[in-house]
């Protein structure tokens, strides 16, 4: 079979931090071929320039034979590329149908939109692909964000590509979605279509990729076939090491001096009496299935909503009103929230603001900044977290997931506050960068920090935390630590109840 | 005569709003389906409270002949502020339309002479000027990539400056003919009312048009509208292009109802158009709201000069009780977001 599309010494520079440096890629029509990589390994700016939205600096791509030089993301759509961006290009404001053929859409002899034709089509197009049930009607902006992502897929199919890109898409889906969309995916491949399928999910790419190419810092280091290739090599490939160690050696560091104590403490209607010491030096693992409390226990710390029974931080009674009272001082708490792009970061600003933004008080005099403590402040944060950016004045929007995370977590620590609310840190991010947020909390603990640390990935609970609280039905099931803190034994305490 | 004559906005409360696609109500329910479109029922209330409360003031509120007459107080304000919700519903805000309503009074107070055909050329020139200076500022805000506040800032200074050159105070004078659009009248209704009507087809025409859904679109997420296919050259030269257009008009209409031209009358529409505009359930971040919203807006407006006007109190109430409608409607509509948003999650 030859290639359909091929990618040779692509580079891309944004200031001065290199996102491709000469990074080949070469795909047949009818296979799906997997794209793999660290966060800001370069998959997302190579696959903006395959969709015309971002121009390389150097290199050649051919599409079928052709030169292809997108100029825009129109010229891409016309060339048969269809991509499903992670970050979505659907309008809010218009329903379903009119996102799915919006530029495209049937028109009468008044130039105006025919409503009847473009509601058949849709039809047709989610019947051809048997889409999971969306009204077409609907007004994006009141859809799941599963719904989203299903109504972007359907978006970039109505245009019959003869290369798909999913970039990260099931990670908004549910199960049910992400079995159909790797279906849909070999389906197309079968049919000829070219489908680039971007995840970090290396199940789904087993199960579905004829062939991977691996990324790394910006550059092509590896591609193969995937029947004739282990996790392991991927892995390394991927981390340009062998991972000896994601986790980081565990020295117990907790004294008995207690940061956070919870006397019959709840929230809402999900949350109720619990009983719960945080102690200095501590990292204190929470648990739980989905929606039973945990989100309400950060956030009731956080002063968000109410809370009741009784908080004392550092051995005296708090009443937490708000995040602003929360946040004071270096007897106060800092949170890294769950959804980072929306509550932790202003993505339009640049790195330093949203370091600062938090604590300009400190380098505040007579009402005016000092810039020069400012810049030595970030400088140092930036340095200490290793946070990957051109300059302090970089977007905090154009940083990968992980370096965004990391200032989430340099503005928390600037704030000085030693009682630290972790909230899932680690979603979305890659494995090097993990592995440098655990190290980051086993370091801070051991300097007397006193961390509170919900994963959704409970391996991450078991190898990071000194003690796991695990909560059930907004209640305290158990409260694990030593040889009971397994993920055997949390599943239990978190799924039955207990005897007795 | 009864409610229905003058309650002519009135309809579009049970008519889909232009922003509110026909969403069922079945699945959310009669609440979610009034809080969704609270943000164009909320002037509607408003409207009909003002006219009642105008209706037991004084006689005859309810006829034709009063439809007439706030019809034509109301279109100078209606015409300016079909352009501001055009470029409002793309996010952006044209301060300029001040100078064009000024430029092009006075261009027609002192070019119209006494020849229809002459005044004739000179009615589609100014339209052609207000459509070239729109434009402009299209091509100004895509290509310096300034905010359009300062770069309709900047033509409204120019513009006015030029009316004023053209003509420093009050006066002209236009042909007798020009001034009788007024008193035109068909069926009943007067020229004004088929101007809305006129209006009112071409919005339902154009809010359906590509370019109608790729302004609103736009407006709405720009990153994603561009992702899309959307130039933003384009979108911003027709948009500024039509709003330019729009206050062309306005201009010439206003000339029908003073006979005169005037240098500095154009910055008494460039708030309040917003105002008709937000009052009707515009967004300012772009992508929602309709024309239909900003009609009963700038009717709101017209109205509460009447009801000063009847009671006798101050003018300077005026814009003290518009200010307060204008702070009501937007913390009703954000009241009815927030909770149509809580009611997703």
């Amino acid at each position: 079979m030859t290639e359909l599309l091929t990618a040779t010494a692509v580079t891309k520079n944004y200031g001065g931090i290199v996102a491709l440096s000469r990074a080949d890629f070469s795909a047949r029509a009818g296979e799906v071929h997997a794209l793999l990589g660290e966060n800001g390994a370069g998959k997302s700016t190579f696959i903006q320039i395959l969709a015309g939205a971002v121009r390389p600096n150097g290199g050649t791509v051919t599409l079928g034979g052709q030169p292809y030089r997108p100029r825009h993301p129109q010229d891409a759509r016309d060339a048969g590329i269809s991509p499903v961006f992670q970050e979505l290009s659907l309008i809010p404001d218009l329903t379903v149908e009119q996102n799915i053929w919006f530029r495209r859409e049937p028109l009468s002899f008044a130039r105006t939109v025919r409503a009847r034709a473009l509601r058949e089509a849709t039809e047709a197009l989610f019947a051809r692909h048997q889409f999971p049930a969306i009204r077409p009607d609907q007004e994006l902006r009141r859809l799941t964000l599963a719904d989203r992502q299903l109504v972007e897929i359907a978006k970039a199919l109505s245009a019959d590509p003869k290369v798909l890109i999913l970039d990260e898409a099931t990670s908004a889906l549910g199960p049910r979605e992400t079995e159909w969309l790797l279906g849909l995916s070999q389906g197309l491949a079968r049919a000829g279509t070219l489908v680039i399928y971007i995840s970090h999910r290396l199940g789904e790419v087993r199960q579905i990729a004829d062939r991977i190419t691996v990324f790394r810092n910006g550059a092509t280091v590896a591609a193969y076939d995937t029947k004739e290739v282990d996790d392991e090599t991927i892995i390394a490939d991927m981390l340009g090491r062998r991972m000896d160690r994601l986790y980081p050696e565990r020295k117990p560091t907790a004294t008995d001096r207690v940061a956070v104590r919870l006397r019959g403490f709840g929230a809402g209607h999900r949350l109720a009496d619990i009983d719960l010491d945080l102690r200095e030096g501590e990292v204190l693992g929470v648990a739980g299935m989905q929606g039973h409390g945990q989100r309400e226990l950060f956030q009731a710390l956080f002063g968000i909503g109410g809370a009741r029974g009784t908080v004392e931080i550092w051995g005296k009674a708090k009443t937490i009103r708000g995040p602003r009272q929360a946040l004071t001082g270096r007897d106060g708490l800092a949170l890294v929230p769950e959804d980072r792009r929306n509550h932790g970061l202003l993505l339009s600003r640049s790195v330093r603001e949203n370091l600062t933004l938090s604590v300009i008080s400190r380098f505040t005099r007579f009402g005016l900044t000092d810039p020069k403590r400012e810049a030595k402040l970030v400088d140092e944060m930036i340095a200490a977290l290793k946070i990957k950016a051109g300059t302090p004045e970089q977007l905090a929007g154009t940083l990968s997931g992980g370096n965004q995370q990391k200032v989430i977590f340099g503005k928390m620590l600037l704030t000085e506050a030693r009682i630290l609310l972790l909230y899932d840190p680690t979603r979305g991010i890659d494995v090097g960068t993990k592995g440098e947020i655990f190290q980051l909390m086993r370091d801070l603990a051991a300097k007397g920090y006193a961390i509170l640390f919900y994963s959704s990935d409970l391996a991450e609970l078991v190898h990071v935390a000194d003690r796991v609280a695990v909560l059930r039905n907004g209640r305290l099931g158990a409260v694990l630590e030593g040889e009971d803190n397994s993920e055997r034994q949390i599943l239990r305490a978190a799924m039955i109840e207990r005897a007795a | 005569m009864t409610m229905t004559t003058i309650d002519r906005p009135k309809p579009a409360s049970s008519h889909p709003a232009p922003d509110a696609q026909p969403r069922p109500a079945a699945t959310a329910g009669l609440r979610a389906a009034l809080i969704d479109r609270a943000s164009l029922i909320i002037p509607c209330v408003m409207l009909v409270a003002l006219l009642a409360l105008y209706g037991t003031l004084r006689e005859g509120v309810f006829t034709i002949d009063e439809l007439n007459l706030d019809t034509a107080a109301a279109m100078t304000l209606i015409l300016a502020a079909t352009g501001q919700t055009i470029v409002l519903l793309r996010g952006g805000i044209d301060l300029s339309i001040g100078g064009m309503i000024s430029l092009g009074t006075v261009l027609a107070a002192t070019r119209f002479g006494t020849d229809p055909a002459q005044a004739t050329a000179w009615a589609i020139g100014i339209v052609a000027i207000g459509g070239l200076v729109g434009a402009l500022n299209g091509v100004l805000i895509t290509v310096l990539r300034l905010q359009p506040f300062l770069v309709t800032l900047a033509t409204w200074s120019i513009l006015s400056g030029a009316a004023m050159i053209i003509l420093p105070t009050d006066g002209g004078s236009l042909p007798a003919g020009w001034m009788r659009f007024g008193f035109a009248n068909w069926l009943g209704l007067s020229s004004s009312v088929w101007l809305l009507i006129l209006l009112l087809a071409f919005w339902f025409w154009f809010k359906r048009t590509r370019l109608g859904i790729s302004i609103r679109a736009t407006g709405s997420n720009e990153r994603s509208a561009l992702l899309s296919g959307v130039s933003p050259l384009r979108i911003n030269v027709a948009t500024y292009a039509l709003s330019g257009l729009f206050a062309a008009l306005a201009a010439l209409y206003l000339t029908t109802q003073t006979g005169a031209g005037s240098p500095t009358i154009g910055k008494d529409y460039i708030l309040p158009s917003v105002a008709a505009a937000v009052i009707g359930g515009i967004s300012l971040f772009g992508g929602r709201g309709g024309l239909v919203g900003t009609i009963i807006g700038a009717y709101i407006l017209t109205i509460i000069g009447n009801l000063v006007f009847v009671l006798e109190i101050s003018s300077y109430w005026q814009p003290i009780v518009s200010g307060i409608i204008l702070l009501v409607a937007v913390l009703a509509s954000s009241i009815a977001e927030k909770s149509a948003r809580r009611s997703l999650t």
